[in-house]
């Protein structure tokens, strides 16, 4: 098959290719595209909605914590007289109040209007010691009820405290308590969001108030830029790279007057953990998907176009025969309508010859000198006439729908009966005529005369391309399907390969002029065609010629 | 002996002219016509033996002539010329009772061989119905 065409093939496959494969893939990506879309937006607003509740509750509960322990002080102060309020009734009020608050308090003391520390409970020593240079104290003076940030104070350990102050003037006391830290700090902590989730509290200033899981301890600052610290209404919520370069989602808002900011933060890997996962099985399928429909349209469009290559083949072998036969029955109308317009002058020729011998042999004429020359003359004239008969009744025999007689025909006697008219002339050439028969040939129902003359033709050319010393063999047997197969071999001369493709088109003749019509080869074409059968022929030139019939058993009927 | 009566039909006048000369030549007694209208005309007027029909021939052609002349004279023996092409109007004139058909152009002696077998059977044929009338006569005659 030419270059040309087996690259316009490829294009075609690529084409196809191209056009399902796209085709297919496009509304897979689409919809695959779609609703991981669609699903993504659903789990980030769950994600957002549920940090953003997590977040009001905690600072909900965590205002509620140091509202009661505020209010729990306020009754007490309220209750107890300030000159009852000694070491040993503090004990008491510590007590039910740790009691009664899960012992969120370090230590407890009383402290006058001027700053000194008049009674305590607790750890650490800070009897007697003054205040009033301390800012919490200053602070609870001017506004009665005081809950301060983290500080390190006499004790030097990081702490807030709860202060309320009771009575005016010399009267004037203020009890104070100190949150334990470290159980602020858990009750802050302590947030129930997964692997990664963490929540803390800084000051306006940047300082921790709780431990952060990924940052700093108490009291330290926070990185600078690393927090927006300018106050706003309601929670906020936003993603960001921390300092260890993860990805972390936040939420935030405002407690304590505008100066606690609670931040509750996690992982962006862990909150969209499960739409990850799902990208990934949703990529896998989709990648899956893909290479399903790239396989299947690679296949099909293979299938498909390896059946368009096979019909066109088939077609152009058709086309080949049908361009053949038009041919031949062109040829043959247009030689038929010649042949019969030339065989009335022919016979006139014919007859004004034969009327001059008729003359030649009257007495008047017997003393002719030219007699020799004249007999000569007309007998060549008679002669090249008969040549031409010769060549309008083939010319015409190719062309006419004979009438066929068909019946059984045993094609190896056949074979027998041409072989015995032919046999003599070969011997004197010294050609042996070798017949190679199928010992249990079936009959076919065909026209014996037809292949009796096909056969002829056959063998005659066969003597010719051998001329003297060689051999002709004919072979019998069973062909493809129901047919019968004939092969004539011979050792002659061979065919020329460019002329290979001719042998069996009208008038192509090797023969030198005068020899052959050129007729002998079409005419048995026809024939064979004409009774349903295939003639082929292989050649090589110095080894000789086969030629290859073959014939069905049965000829279709209406043939 | 006498000799036998021909009428040659073919349009190509020059093949009627020659070929009635060379049958001449042959001792046979022979009429050429051109065209089937005359033929029959001929075969209406006088009596022949054998003739020589061309199958195409424009106006009538050889089988309509033929068919017309074996209903003037059924005993007249009719040998149809052919260009090969029109073999099967010869055939068609066999069926319709010509004696045989040679095909153009053809061989004197062939042709020769076809008229004597066609005038021995129309002889023969002849014979018979002289012998047959001669019974008849005689079974008729009063005893």
């Amino acid at each position: 098959m030419p270059t040309k065409q087996r690259g316009s093939y490829r294009g075609l496959r690529q084409y196809i290719v191209t056009i399902l494969f796209v085709a297919a893939a496009i509304p897979f990506a689409v919809i695959g595209g779609s609703i991981y879309h669609q699903y993504r937006t659903s789990i980030r607003k769950n994600v957002t909605l549920q940090l953003t509740s997590m977040v009001t509750h905690h600072k909900e509960s965590i205002e509620r914590f140091l509202t009661e322990i505020t209010a729990a002080l306020m009754v007490t102060t309220d209750l107890v007289p300030c000159d009852k309020m000694e070491t040993g009734a503090l004990q008491n009020v510590f007590n039910s109040l740790q009691k009664e608050y899960g012992h969120a308090f370090e230590d407890m003391g009383v402290i006058d209007s001027k700053g000194d520390h008049l009674a305590y409970v607790g750890p650490y020593d800070l009897l007697g010691k003054n205040y009033s240079q301390a800012a919490w104290f200053k602070q609870v003076l001017e506004k009665n009820v005081f809950i301060s940030d983290v500080f390190l104070g006499f004790r030097q350990v990081p702490h807030f405290i709860v202060a309320v102050k009771q009575g005016e003037g010399k009267c004037g006391w203020i009890l104070r308590a100190t949150v334990d830290a470290a159980r602020f700090g858990s009750l802050v902590e302590n947030v129930r969001l997964g692997r990664t989730g963490d929540a803390f509290i800084v000051t306006r200033e940047g300082y921790y108030q709780t431990r952060a899981r990924v940052g700093g301890g108490v009291m330290e600052k926070i990185e600078p830029g690393s927090i927006n610290l300018s106050p706003f209404e309601g929670v906020k919520f936003w993603e960001v790279e921390d300092s260890k370069g993860h990805k972390v989602l936040r939420a935030k808002t405002w407690m304590k007057d505008n100066n606690w900011l609670l931040i509750v933060q996690q992982d962006v890997d862990e909150a969209f953990s499960e739409l990850f996962a799902t990208k990934n099985i949703a990529m896998v399928v989709f990648l899956l998907g893909v290479f399903l429909v790239a396989v299947v349209t690679f296949l099909t469009t293979r299938l498909l176009v390896r059946k368009i290559e096979r019909a066109d083949e088939e077609k152009k072998v058709l086309d080949e025969q049908l361009i053949q036969s038009a041919k031949l029955a062109s040829i043959g109308e247009i030689s038929a309508g010649i042949a019969h317009e030339i065989n009335n002058p022919l016979a006139i020729m014919g007859e004004e010859a034969g009327w001059m011998q008729d003359l030649l042999k009257r007495d008047s004429l017997k003393d002719m000198t030219e007699m020799a020359d004249f007999k000569d003359s007309l007998q060549e004239i008679a002669k090249q006439a008969g040549r031409c008969k010769e060549i309008t009744h083939k010319l015409l025999s190719f062309a006419r729908k004979m009438e066929s007689v068909i019946k059984d025909v045993n094609v190896n006697e056949l074979i027998d009966d041409v072989v015995d008219m032919v046999e003599s002339e070969a011997a004197l050439a010294n050609i042996e005529i070798i017949r190679l028969y199928h010992e249990h040939l079936p009959l076919i129902y065909s026209d014996p005369s037809q292949l009796r003359q096909v056969l002829l033709n056959l063998i005659n050319n066969a003597l010719d391309a051998i001329k003297r010393g060689g051999e002709v063999k004919i072979e019998t047997g069973i062909g493809e399907g129901d047919s019968i197969a004939m092969k004539v071999s011979d050792t002659g001369a061979g065919i020329a390969r460019e002329n290979l493709s001719k042998v069996f088109d009208p008038f192509f003749t090797t023969k030198p002029a005068g020899k052959g019509t050129g007729l002998g080869l079409s005419i048995c074409h026809g024939i064979i065609e004409k009774l349903g059968g295939d003639i082929s022929v292989t050649s090589e030139v110095g080894k000789g010629t086969t030629f290859t019939i073959s014939l069905p058993l049965e000829q279709k009927r209406g043939e | 002996m006498l000799e036998p009566r021909i009428l040659i039909v073919d349009d190509e006048e020059r093949f009627v002219t020659t070929l009635s000369k060379r049958l001449t030549e042959r001792k046979l007694d022979v009429v050429g016509v051109y065209s089937g209208k005359d033929a029959i005309e001929e075969v209406t007027n006088k009596l022949y033996d054998v003739v020589i029909l061309d199958v195409k021939m424009p106006g009538l052609d050889g089988v309509e002539t033929l068919r017309e002349i074996k209903k003037i004279n059924p005993g007249i023996e009719v040998i149809m010329l052919t260009g090969h092409a029109s073999v099967d109007s010869a055939v068609e004139g066999m069926r319709l009772g010509a004696y045989e058909y040679l095909m153009k152009p053809c061989e004197i002696d062939e042709l020769m061989e076809k008229i004597n077998g066609a005038y021995e059977l129309k002889k023969d044929r002849d014979e018979r119905i002289r012998q047959a009338e001669i019974r008849r006569m005689v079974d008729q005659r009063p005893a």
